[in-house]
């Protein structure tokens, strides 16, 4: 009994350890993110702090690796609806 | 091994899975989810304490559901934190919120804020079938024992 109990921990334990060690992104750390504003690459700024990707098929945000711009965080970018947020939250 | 054993089995492994997969993948880009927290609905203030509270809680999650002693306890956990985050996806999807933000945590943040749904839903079902489960073997083996200590 006690040989089929451990079997499934230990299953259950190497499955999901393997699989965020598979799944983990390998970018490496990106000190600025950019926003396409449909012209040109704006850097974003922090996320949560100076903009927001809301639920979206779309791109929020891009990381530049000194030759192309790739799609790094999936969404829609806004700053506009986020500050009204912030300014609701500080009158609080 | 008998039928219901294996199932509580099948059950606590899957919970184990889920609970242990969501917090290594919080903390293998721990930056990424600091900035994904920032990002949910609610004050920044919040997010030093979420970014730590949510992963070791899990874990702590993940294994009391391992040994038999704690394991109604961490099908009780298990069963509150799937409840939370359920009634968090519903809140996001009735537009309780002034936005809805992406979603987080490895693969999982593939899902759409509906797929989250029945996906967390599917997570309290199997909660509550551990409880029941774990609750009749429990008591059942406090029977067993009763009996056998009346009879010596």
């Amino acid at each position: 009994m006690n040989k089929i109990k451990w079997t499934f921990m230990a299953l259950a334990i190497i499955l999901s350890v393997g699989g965020a060690m598979a799944t983990r992104p390998h970018h490496a750390k990106i000190d600025t993110l950019y926003f396409y504003n449909g012209t040109a690459y704006i850097p974003a700024g922090e996320l949560g702090t100076d903009y927001i990707c809301q639920s979206s098929a779309n791109v929020c945000t891009y990381a530049f690796n000194g030759i192309t711009y790739t799609p790094y965080m999936q969404g829609n970018y806004d700053n506009v609806q986020f500050q009204a947020t912030k300014v609701k939250e500080n009158k609080k | 091994m008998s039928r219901r054993q294996v199932f509580i089995e099948c059950v606590a492994a899957l919970l184990i899975m889920l609970f242990l997969y969501a917090s290594l993948s919080k903390f293998l880009d721990f930056e990424v989810f600091k900035g994904e927290m920032n990002n949910q609905p609610f004050p920044n203030s919040w997010t030093p304490f979420l970014i730590w509270f949510i992963p070791l809680t899990e874990i702590a999650v993940a294994l009391s559901l391992i040994f038999e002693p704690t394991r109604l306890a961490g099908f009780y956990a298990s069963l509150a934190l799937m409840s939370i985050f359920t009634v968090y996806s519903v809140f996001i999807l009735l537009h309780f919120f002034r936005y809805v933000p992406c979603s987080c945590g490895g693969v999982i943040k593939h899902l759409t804020w509906n797929q989250h749904l029945v996906f967390n839903l599917f997570f309290v079902v199997l909660s509550v079938l551990g409880i029941t489960l774990q609750r009749r073997k429990y008591f059942k083996s406090i029977f067993i024992n009763k009996n056998k200590n009346s009879f010596v």
